[in-house]
């Protein structure tokens, strides 16, 4: 431990811009830019699949979607069987340049219609009666080698930190903007060195008081070395308006300036569509496909685009078929979308058969944990067991 | 972050006897300070050392009691009014504030808040403000009586039913999500039903409808068929699919542990069977939550080293208990407004499950929200503590000997020890008495971790 301390202090002595920041930012600030990156996009409230990669030919999607069922032809095809939602421009746009796959009817067994409950079943891989102390994510923080200090992930939001990112021993922070990330006061530069040494590690505080002093130790850190990222420069790429494009902005330009961290996290709620759901389903697709795209041409122009991987996935799908508020309930299974250099493109797995309800509700093909094995071991290129918490073969959506 | 917790210091059967003084430890100022920190959002030294000289028992009944006097009450609904004809919830939202730092009603306010969090309904959603404010005015009626007759009101509130889309739900397509949300989120508790359970619980709230803004029973909708919901079999209608979950044994359980969680402490090993006696007394109340709240306040573990500063403050008790403290004021609009990017905005909770608590409030990005929160209210021009400026209070109230002043911050506004180096930097700042240098004090004093918890 304390020799891995000092290679790090020796090697980041070297650097100018190292030896403005703490020690423990100092020390990860030596970063490569090859490693691998991967965006995660939370889609909250259960995106409706069905209207989201849409069967163009399956008579039994217009016969329980008399209102919702989106027109085949205006849809952007994606073979002969199915096409995207018309507002996933963005999606279709990457598809075409190989960029876009998407694993279809990804689920998981016994499956739970509630929001939170099955949120985290994604995020854990565990089920509501097993001990869940952090999430698949951190379990893989874990497991790979890391500078100390260093900023192995990143959550962008205003929510909670995701169950998907909770760890033992890394610290990931929650940031909203890199703006509002600042401390404020008459002399922010004295309040933060006060407020480091109150928060300094101390053996007698318990587990409380500590958790509270770490995270206070890193707050104030990563708000100093965001800020420092901040004043470099912007690309000449048209982001579309919209809070998630705000974040993917944020990211790229992170990532741009050489960040070492390996996950972004990011959600996009109000996919909860009981009610009037073809406007507001539109927009947030549309937000989603463009945002997506604006990332991925503005990391391409700055030759970095090999190494980021981006995931969309929803705690679940919604039923089949649609309620009498123009909305859809909380279903099952649902697609998830891989958008990268490396990734199949179209189709893996088969559209789901509309012919063998469950209750009204889609049977999965893809287990998640699938998707999960597929990005570790050939994204991250890691062992997959552990951190799933079972053995699971990768869903075949990456090219290895 | 999986914690192993510290298992509490009384069995269940001793937890709730009655707090005695000097037997089960001391009772002083600060003692009551903890009463007041969380059973209201705090309160001035004079009035902690009042209730310092009556017993536990006399001092939560008197706060639990507390009721707003008719002057302040017309003032209140006069600004309501205003509010409402604003159409912006913002403004709704700096009422409630308003209401928060200055009603007398403290426990009743605090009890608002905690199901709000609990009835979580968003302005995002439901734009009306007047509903919103019947809501919460609703919510205020209900706050420590039986909880039958609260559900059954809130089952027919407009703001709920837009919020969870039950207005609109028909007999062919009933629309799951109340239902589901009566039996997760407000009643039993994820796992205490079926998804058939669901399905035709639905059933029976078809045709509640909202029209011309307030609740309406439409027959023509409503599905009038037999259903079956949590192994009963009949011509239910919503009413008595309410009264059947709250016959569940679940329901008293998940109620008062999630109150014990919310004014004890955030993590609790092994909650329900430390709770078993006070969900007895729930019961046996017909789930009136005053006798309940009264034990509580005044039990053994309410005032055990267990339970005190171990609960993180949530943004709006951060900035409350400090004005509070001072019998502040400020630009509520605001105040609210600040709280909401630290993390809780008053009509904007998160989703339908409400703020989480505890550790939930505490990330890298709320924990500068927090902090601006405080050096916002400090630096803006329309706060006031005891009705000066706070740079002039501190000179003329804390700074004449700021030893002793911080002493009695530590008593008021702290359920930890301060730690000594921010005592000495904070002495230094006050005995400078500059503008910036007393602000300065204060806001490093509400930034450290220690302030954090409560």
């Amino acid at each position: 431990m304390f020799s891995t301390r000092r290679r790090f202090l020796q090697a980041s002595a070297a650097s100018t811009f190292a030896s403005r920041l703490p020690w423990p930012l100092a020390a990860a600030a030596e970063t490569t830019k090859e490693a691998a990156v991967l965006i995660v996009i939370e889609l909250q409230g259960g995106n409706d699949g069905l209207n989201t990669l849409i069967s163009t030919q399956d008579p039994e999607y217009r016969r329980l979607r008399p209102q919702l069922a989106i027109p085949a032809d205006s849809t952007l095809t994606v073979n002969p069987e199915c096409g995207l939602h018309p507002q996933l421009r963005g999606f279709a746009e990457l598809l075409e340049r190989g960029q876009l796959g998407i694993v279809t009817n990804v689920g998981y067994d016994q499956p739970n219609r509630s929001h939170f409950e099955s949120m985290d079943i994604w995020h854990t891989c565990l089920r509501g009666d097993q001990r869940r102390g952090d999430g698949w994510l951190g379990r893989w923080l874990q497991e790979s080698p890391t500078a100390p200090g260093s900023l192995a992930a990143l959550h962008l939001g205003d929510q909670q930190l995701p169950l998907a990112l909770r760890s033992h021993a890394h610290p990931v922070p929650s940031i909203r903007s890199q703006e509002q990330f600042r401390l404020q006061a008459p002399n922010a530069e004295k309040l933060q060195q006060e407020l480091l040494s109150a928060a300094a590690p101390q053996p007698s505080s318990d587990d409380l008081l500590g958790f509270v002093r770490s995270s206070t130790s890193t707050a104030l850190q990563t708000s100093q070395r965001i800020q420092e990222i901040g004043r470099r420069s912007t690309t000449g790429t048209s982001w579309p308006e919209g809070p998630l494009s705000l974040k993917l902005q944020t990211i790229s330009g992170l990532i741009r300036a050489g960040l070492e961290t390996s996950v972004y996290y990011v959600s996009l709620g109000g996919f909860d569509t009981h009610a009037q759901q073809p406007d507001a389903h539109a927009r947030l697709l549309r937000q989603l496909g463009d945002g997506v795209a604006a990332l991925m041409n503005d990391l391409q122009d700055a030759g970095q685009a090999d190494r980021v991987l981006v995931m969309c996935f929803s705690e679940f799908g919604r039923r089949v078929a649609e309620n009498a508020s123009e909305g859809t309930d909380h279903g099952t299974a649902g697609p998830v979308f891989l958008i990268g250099n490396r990734v199949l493109p179209g189709l893996t797995g088969t559209l789901p058969d509309l012919q063998q309800l469950v209750d009204g509700d889609l049977q999965y093909n893809t287990d998640f944990r699938e998707v999960y094995a597929d990005l570790l071991q050939n994204w991250f290129r890691t062992d997959s067991d552990l951190i799933l918490a079972g053995n699971w073969k990768p869903c075949g959506a990456i090219r290895s | 972050m999986t914690v192993i917790n510290d298992q509490p210091p009384y069995a269940a059967e001793e937890a709730w006897l009655p707090y005695r003084p000097d037997v089960d430890g001391p009772w002083t100022t600060a003692e009551a300070a903890h009463l007041y920190r969380r059973a209201g959002f705090g309160a001035p030294l004079a009035v902690l050392r009042e209730a310092a000289e009556k017993t536990p028992g006399q001092a939560s009944q008197d706060l639990l009691t507390a009721t707003e006097p008719e002057s302040f009450r017309q003032l209140t609904a006069q600004l309501a009014r205003a509010a409402v004809a604003s159409g912006d919830p913002r403004s709704l939202a700096a009422w409630w504030m308003r209401r928060i730092i200055s009603t007398p009603a403290q426990a009743t306010e605090r009890l608002v808040l905690f199901w709000h969090g609990h009835f979580a309904t968003s302005a995002e959603k439901v734009t009306d403000v007047d509903l919103m404010l019947q809501q919460n005015e609703l919510i205020r009626t209900h706050a420590m009586t039986e909880f039958e007759p609260f559900v059954q009101a809130m089952a027919r509130d407009p703001a709920m039913l837009l919020w969870l889309d039950a207005a609109t739900s028909r007999k062919a397509h009933p629309n799951e999500n109340f239902a589901r949300e009566l039996m997760e989120l407000f009643c039993l508790g994820e796992g205490r039903y079926t998804e058939a359970d669901i399905r035709e619980a639905a059933r029976c709230f078809t045709g509640w409808e909202v029209r011309r803004r307030q609740f309406r029973f439409n027959r023509y909708q409503h599905d009038s068929d037999e259903k079956t919901v949590l192994g009963r079999t009949g011509l239910f209608d919503g009413q008595d699919i309410v009264r059947i979950v709250l016959e569940q044994s679940a329901a008293a359980e998940f109620l008062i542990c999630k109150l014990v969680r919310y004014y004890f402490r955030d993590e609790i090993p092994d909650v329900a069977a430390l709770c078993q006696p006070l969900i007895r007394q729930y019961r046996e109340n017909s789930m009136r939550l005053q006798p309940v709240l009264q034990t509580m306040f005044s039990s053994r573990l309410f005032y055990s080293r267990w339970c005190q500063g171990f609960r993180v403050r949530s943004p709006v008790d951060l900035a409350v208990s400090l004005l509070r403290t001072f019998e502040g004021s400020a630009n509520t609009v605001l105040l609210s407004q600040r709280t909401q990017e630290a993390g809780q905005g008053l009509f904007f909770p998160p989703g339908v499950q409400g703020w989480d608590e505890g550790r939930a409030w505490i990330n890298t990005s709320t924990l500068l929200g927090r902090s601006n929160l405080i050096s916002g209210l400090l630096t803006d021009s329309s706060t006031r503590f005891s009705g000066k400026a706070p740079a002039e209070y501190c000179r003329e109230v804390l700074a004449e000997d700021p030893q002793q002043a911080i002493r009695e911050l530590q008593t008021a506004l702290f359920a930890r020890s301060l730690p000594g180096a921010t005592l000495e930097s904070a002495t230094q700042l006050l005995r400078q008495r500059s503008d910036q240098s007393l602000l300065e004090a204060l806001q490093l004093l509400c930034s450290i971790p220690e302030f954090q918890l409560s």
